[in-house]
């Protein structure tokens, strides 16, 4: 597996190789966004590590120009933690946000998350934990023990079981399950959500709330 | 959950829009009736009655009982109003008091008899007026009118009972009642309430009432009474009909036209179409050719009546300018699509042009054309007054011309011998030319018969006869005849169409003049100065104006540009006249007894100001004027909101380049103090903290450190004022959880417990802001009680303000500190080391910046005490399964 990191620090560059290269990553480095997408087109590397505060380019800019060409996980490392910051990060197509300071291990769980997402899409069955969907009859089931869900939080859980570990934002979900029109009416979300924490109550499995942002389900 | 039932979002947010729209302006409830002594005040305080069972608080703003003590037990038990008294000439009246009702802001108000005139002195003219005010301010109102003092109906009235009512109210307010309710009664139980002295008839001319009072007379009112309401009914079904498939604002593609001149008859046709245009429904315009012709101060005082009568029935006023008058208006009517054009009947046929009715018909082409009967209107103002000044200038006129000729005469008498008296003749035309140039038509046509007649007299041979000799002096003399006529005639009528162009293209001048100024001035203060004068010159007027300040009050002084400072009475006309956006004083209905007249400068979206002028010649105010203020007004306005938006711009872009440099100034701070902590970090967390005790230190202080430059960073973004909350749904309990979790090992210690109801709604609120500010007083409260001890969290919702309250179970705050802990850096004495002293005057900054105030306090049970208190919170309480 090959991991590109861009950011413009080179202790941080050199961190995060050694604690990627005991994980089983190449690790291919780029301290500017140019030399970053230059990479990215020749390395194609499985999972890519970007800095928003580039000398040379916006971090954002960098993660848009990719996204034309190329769906690779991207996770954003930056020491901006603003809400609005985030947001537009997710906007632009990050796959998950972690802010500077940061713990190792957070971080390898976050990009092992973000990566498992490639390959977990055709599977017929979709799997987390103790929790079992099945796509076609819209069933799911708990420890082996049918639980009983509306169509509308059912097409909520697959969205967060699909994406599984890896933050979702709100207008995705939103947008997923009730349609496009619907993106303003987050109020509903929170609902659903609720009612499928209580359902979800007592397995191993939780949906974490990320303030302004959206939700992760993950498995503890 | 069943998805079915979900409510639509849209659907919910349309209905409460559309229930604020309605609830904004007023209902008004009109008790119709055919003519005093129905009971329409009875039906309208037993209808009120009604209302204060149900609990409504009703005030009787003005009721006339007429020393009925049917009516006068009604009124028991109510709130009346006291009257308000006027002074005048020496009497004492009593009114409606406006004020004092707008003061008291019932939810409903009584007021008798809408078409009543108000006292001199009152604020408006006609008491409908201070209806309309009323429901403008949500406040509904109950009235009582008779239908003989609808506008539209009153020619009919007149035709019926021979009686002109004075009295009227425009039909435009019957259009704004929310209902109209008949109160019917028939002719002979009328005349038998009569006869028991139950009907109240009015102070003075018993007879003249009495001759009103016939069965023939009543039985057509209470038609009209029944129609007029019928009429009302089927439009209100048609409406109800046509809601349900929207289109078009009109039920028929019908528009109606009327042309007006300043004849009598003027007011009769507007009535006329204003009821035709009532019954198909449609809309309607008046139309007013501006031709040649200079108008008489009676013409124009008439002109400006009829349309001003126009205007209050809600017809659309256009004044167009043409030579034929019947050109001009065919070609209104194409412009805007009419369908109907109405025209007068001619009185009586003139043999030497087509009348004007034809003129019309023939060239209608596929519009009808409606040919009425009008009725000549009353006159009510003293004209012979106003013709004084007018026939002064014309005998003037006549007596010059007489001498002109005289003197003419003479001197050819002498010159006759040497030239002979054919150049005569020419010496005369010549003088009938020079005389159109200055006099009016009269007089030179009069100048023309009389030179024409001299000629004859004192030259043609036989002299002193007026008997011609001979076939050629015949001929000459009839040629000279028409020669003169029609000259005269052509030149006066040239110099009336160059004075009206000139008077025109002086109109146009001065508003391109006060457009440009006040647009184009680099310097805006200059350039309404320079406007303000123009307008002074062009109308011989003072003129001021008020500026709306930013907060859209009025200032305390009219803008330096001003040739005039309001008095203080003044101020109140500006004010109603702001507020209201409607001219008010002099030569209005409204407040007429001002010194100025005050025009609202209005755009379509907003009313920047007022304008005042005050005339120094001026006795009254015509259309064209009234319309060309208005018009600058209008310019005066545009400008005024061209600058406010500039400086709104200007405002902005200043505001997001600071905005800009503190983003990349906070930006780049946090970069270099994070990362080397982001380092130390990783690089800790790499090593194995066991194997030697100094790193374990190393890690608590680069814990320490790290919250150190957080809360830096964050009091930097709050005094910076870059905060703008994002409000989105939120679950309380989320924000807790979350709060908790930003916190991580330090809260281990404490039990967080949270006292939430079951059923407690999702709420509107900045998730990020509120979620730091619960967490640095949770934080707080860790630190400063023993460990062990438990915090309370709990909330209430009550009339959209969210009090949340976080309680712990420590030492409490030292007395005096309540306020102080809020204070950046401040640390009450004691305090276990490593803290900033930042983190409750951040929370404080956030709950701030949502617009929200936090308090501290000791709880009587022991303990500390925070509540964070967030107004206008908008909740969500899920539809239950």
């Amino acid at each position: 597996m090959t991991a590109l990191i861009i950011d413009d620090e080179i202790q941080i560059r050199r961190l995060l190789r050694m604690a990627l290269e005991s994980k089983g990553y190449t690790v291919r480095e780029a301290e500017k966004g140019q030399f970053g997408l230059q990479e990215a087109v020749f390395l194609k590397p499985d999972v890519i590590l970007l800095d928003l505060g580039l000398p040379d380019m916006d971090g954002v800019e960098v993660l848009k120009r990719l996204r034309e060409w190329s769906s690779v996980p991207v996770l954003i490392l930056s020491v901006r933690d603003q809400e609005s910051v985030k947001l537009a990060a997710f906007d632009a197509g990050a796959d998950d946000y972690v802010s500077k300071p940061f713990s190792t291990a957070e971080l390898i769980a976050r990009l092992t998350a973000i990566q498992r997402r490639q390959g977990a899409h055709d599977a017929a069955n979709l799997q987390l934990g103790p929790l079992v969907l099945d796509p076609v009859h819209h069933e799911a089931s708990l420890d082996g023990r049918p639980l009983k869900l509306t169509p509308t939080e059912y097409a909520l859980l697959a969205q967060l079981v699909r994406h599984a570990g890896k933050i979702v934002t709100l207008k995705h979900l939103l947008r997923a399950v009730w349609g496009p029109q619907a993106e303003e009416q987050s109020h509903y979300l929170r609902v659903y959500a609720n009612h499928l924490r209580k359902k979800l109550e007592g397995s191993t499995l939780e949906i974490k709330n990320e303030p302004g942002i959206g939700y992760r389900l993950e498995e503890t | 959950m069943n998805d079915d039932h979900r409510p639509d979002p849209d659907a919910l947010l349309a209905q409460v829009q559309l229930a604020d729209a309605v609830s904004k302006s007023g209902r008004l409830h009109i008790f119709l009736g055919m003519c005093p002594g129905v009971g329409k005040t009875y039906a309208m305080l037993q209808t009120a009655r009604q209302r204060v069972k149900e609990g409504v608080e009703v005030l009787v703003g003005i009721v006339e009982t007429h020393g009925r003590s049917e009516t006068a037990a009604l009124l028991e038990g109510m709130r009346v109003l006291p009257r308000r008294k006027l002074e005048h000439r020496g009497f004492t009246l009593e009114e409606f008091d406006l004020d004092a009702v707008l003061v008291q802001r019932p939810r409903l108000v009584l007021v008798d008899e809408l078409a009543h005139t108000n006292a001199p002195g009152s604020r408006h003219a006609k008491r409908y007026q201070d209806v309309l005010e009323l429901i403008d301010m949500g406040i509904d109102v109950y009235t009582t009118l008779n239908v003989q003092h609808i506008d539209s109906q009153v020619d009919i009235v007149r035709q019926i009972s021979g009686v002109a009512i004075q009295e009227t109210v425009p039909d435009s307010i019957l259009d704004r009642a929310h209902e109209i309710q008949l109160i019917d009664l028939s002719v002979e139980k009328l005349l038998e309430r009569m006869a028991d002295g139950k009907v109240y008839l009015g102070e003075r001319a018993e007879q003249a009432v009495t001759g009103f009072f016939k069965t023939g007379n009543l039985t057509a009112l209470r038609e009209l009474a029944l129609r007029f309401t019928a009429e009302r009914v089927d439009r209100d079904l048609e409406d109800i009909r046509r809601s349900r498939r929207v289109s078009s604002a009109w039920k028929t593609n019908a528009r109606l036209l009327v042309g007006v001149g300043p004849s009598p008859y003027a007011e009769s046709l507007i009535r006329w179409t204003r009821r035709a245009a009532t019954r198909l429904n449609c809309p309607w315009l008046v139309v007013w050719v501006e031709g040649s012709g200079v108008l008489t101060p009676v013409e124009q005082e008439r002109l400006t009546r009829s349309l001003g009568l126009a205007r209050k029935l809600g017809g659309e006023v256009l004044s167009v300018t043409g030579e034929n008058v019947a050109e001009a208006l065919l070609q209104a009517a194409r412009d805007r699509n009419v369908s109907q054009i109405v025209v007068g009947k001619p009185d009586k046929p003139v043999w030497w042009r087509q009348s004007f009715a034809d003129q019309i018909i023939l060239g209608s082409g596929d519009i009808d054309v409606c040919v009425v009967r009008p009725l000549a209107a009353v006159d009510k103002t003293s004209a012979t007054a106003l013709n004084d000044t007018a026939s002064a200038s014309v005998i003037g006129e006549y007596s010059w011309v007489l001498v002109t000729v005289f003197t003419i005469a003479s001197v050819c008498w002498g010159i006759v011998p040497y030239t002979g008296y054919m150049v005569v003749a020419l010496v005369f035309l010549l003088a009938v030319v020079l005389g159109a140039m200055r006099f009016s038509r009269g007089p030179v046509l009069v100048m023309a018969a009389l030179s024409a007649l001299c000629w004859n007299f004192f030259f043609i041979p036989p002299q002193f006869t007026f008997f011609i000799n001979k076939a050629e002096d015949w001929i000459m003399f009839g040629m000279f005849f028409i020669v003169a006529l029609s000259m005269g005639s052509l030149t006066s009528r040239l110099r009336m169409r160059e004075e009206a162009e000139r008077r025109r293209a002086r109109l146009t001048g001065a508003l391109l003049r006060v457009t440009q100024s006040a647009a184009l001035a680099a310097e805006s203060e200059k350039g309404l100065a320079e406007a303000l004068r123009s307008i002074n010159e062009l109308l011989h007027a003072h003129t001021a104006l008020i500026v709306r300040e930013n907060d859209r009050s009025l200032p305390k002084a009219a803008h330096p540009a001003s040739t005039f400072q309001p008095s203080r009475k003044e101020w109140g006309v500006v004010a109603w006249s702001y507020e209201n956006k409607q001219c008010a004083g002099r030569f209005t209905d409204t407040l007429p007894e001002s010194e100025a007249t005050w025009f609202p400068l209005q755009t379509a979206t907003a009313t920047m100001g007022v304008l005042g002028l005050q005339f120094e010649r001026e006795t009254r105010l015509d259309f064209a004027t009234r319309q060309m203020i208005e018009a600058f007004a209008l310019q005066l306005a545009l400008v005024l909101e061209k600058e406010h938006f500039i400086e709104a711009v200007s405002h902005a872009e200043v505001l997001a380049q600071s905005e800009k440099l503190h983003r990349t100034l906070l930006d780049s701070v946090s970069h270099e103090l994070k990362t080397p902590i982001a380092v130390i970090t990783a690089a800790l967390e790499g090593m194995d903290n066991q194997r030697s005790p100094y790193l374990a230190e190393i890690t608590i202080a680069t814990q320490r450190l790290q919250r150190v430059v957080d809360s830096l960073l964050q009091m930097t973004r709050l005094e910076s004022d870059v905060l703008k909350p994002s409000l989105d749904w939120c679950d309380l309990r989320d924000v807790i959880a979350a709060a908790q979790h930003a916190i991580g090992a330090a809260l281990d210690t404490h039990a967080v417990r949270l006292h939430l109801a079951e059923d407690f709604p999702l709420l509107k609120l900045d998730h990020a802001l509120l979620t730091q500010a619960v967490a640095n007083i949770l934080h707080n409260a860790a630190i400063y009680t023993p460990a062990g001890t438990a915090i309370d969290v709990s909330a209430t919702l009550r009339d959209q303000q969210l009090r949340l309250i976080i309680r712990d179970h420590g030492p409490g705050l030292p007395v005096g500190a309540e306020r102080r802990v809020f204070e950046k850096f401040y640390r009450v004495l004691g305090s276990p080391a490593g803290g900033t002293g930042l983190g409750l005057a951040i929370a404080r900054g956030f709950v701030q910046a949502q617009g929200g105030e936090i308090t501290a306090r000791n709880h009587p049970d022991g303990g500390a005490e925070f509540v964070i208190e967030l107004n206008q919170v908008s909740a969500f309480v899920p539809p239950s399964k």
